[in-house]
């Protein structure tokens, strides 16, 4: 193993400090040369990305979402990218599992639409403000009432079994099969 | 009155030197068709071209994975075509999931729904095998082995069932329809009242 090369990149820290001390209720950290990372409480998401716009981070480049089912959260992460400032940085925030909700960003960045329509679809979070999260998107209607989902804790192979009616004869106690 | 049957051996020549294929590339087989139609391996000295129309078309590639999303497409330009019609399917995704044997999303068995004519294994084939394949469609045509729409006639009671097994009864009419509430204009109803 290398030994671990603790990365400090100057200029990023300086990003960091400026954005913070306009929110001082974020935390913020630089990751490694180019990359910074922010944590945000879910409720004030939508001003911290307003602070970001304004101070220079004028890209949203994806929302992910991350299940994390131990604790009971899950964790989306907002892209952002900055020309002037020529980085990357995710503002972070986590929305508790069973009543996932969080408002919307579509006013701050008008491509969110499509990113939170993705998570909605994939990961049942809530973007208050959306108007379009009914609307179709990847999934097909028979697979969208059978309530396909990406959470951790959805039953994926047996409704593959299910659907395709093919797979019966595999162990469902295996975690790998070779075929 | 001319027996037109005479003619046959003439009709299945023309017919193994003059297929066009329908521009419908899903999955990753896609990638491989540009090799194939242009100066390297140059598929149109077989007499295959790429056509525009389902209307006109012969031969229909299945260039990889298949999505149920993509399927009710496939099925769609499939019955479109006029006879006689062929399916050459790429790769073993069609044959049996390949790769996407767990996925949710990809249809494990591309024969239970459509007649496939070809398949030729591989994960992707190169543009050998495919010519390989189109080398033995052109045969099978000769020898009038190559009857997978004749097939999908007799049987059309199976595949049809099959067909509404996987995507629900009447899902022709709903995918139609899908989209429609989210294409009106919600501004100019307004106007209107």
């Amino acid at each position: 193993m290398a030994e671990e090369v603790k990365a400090t990149w100057p200029k990023g820290e300086e990003i960091v400090s400026a954005l913070l001390e306009k929110a001082p209720y974020a935390e913020g950290s630089v990751r490694r040369e180019r990359r910074l990372e922010f944590k945000v409480p879910a409720d004030r998401i939508v001003d911290f990305l307003r602070t970001a716009k304004a101070s220079g981070f004028e890209l949203l480049l994806q929302i992910t979402a991350v299940d994390w089912p131990n604790e009971g959260e899950i964790e989306l992460v907002y892209q952002l990218f900055s020309i002037s400032h020529g980085t990357h940085a995710m503002a972070k925030t986590r929305v508790p599992r069973d009543d996932a909700r969080i408002s919307s960003v579509m006013d701050i960045y008008p491509v969110a639409e499509t990113y939170e329509r993705d998570a909605h679809e994939f990961y049942k979070v809530v973007f208050e403000g959306n108007p379009k999260l009914e609307m179709p998107w990847i999934l097909e209607d028979e697979d969208r009432e059978a309530g396909v989902s990406h959470r951790k804790d959805f039953d994926m192979l047996g409704y593959v079994k299910k659907k395709y009616k093919i797979l019966d004869r595999f162990d469902e106690d295996k975690e790998n099969y070779v075929i | 009155m001319v027996d037109w049957r005479l003619f046959d051996p003439l009709f299945e020549y023309a017919r193994k030197r003059s297929m066009w294929i329908v521009s419908f590339c899903t999955g990753c087989g896609g990638i491989e068709m540009p090799p194939l139609a242009t100066s390297r391996y140059d598929f149109e000295r077989f007499g295959v071209m790429p056509n525009p129309s389902p209307r006109m078309a012969d031969l229909f590639l299945i260039t990889g994975y298949v999505t149920p999303k993509t399927l009710k497409r496939i099925i769609i330009t499939y019955e479109m075509q006029p006879d006689p019609k062929y399916v050459l399917a790429h790769g073993s995704c069609p044959l049996n999931g390949g790769i996407y044997w767990d996925g949710y999303n990809a249809i494990k068995h591309l024969d239970k729904y459509i007649p496939v004519d070809v398949a030729i294994a591989g994960c992707m084939p190169r543009p050998e095998a495919v010519m390989d394949g189109i080398q033995k469609m052109m045969e099978l045509i000769e020898t009038g082995e190559a009857d997978g729409w004749k097939r999908y006639k007799e049987n059309y009671e199976w595949y049809r069932k099959n067909q509404d097994e996987l995507f629900g009864e009447g899902w022709r009419e709903k995918t139609a329809r899908r989209w429609i509430p989210w294409l009106m204009d919600k501004k100019k109803e307004v106007k209107e009242e």
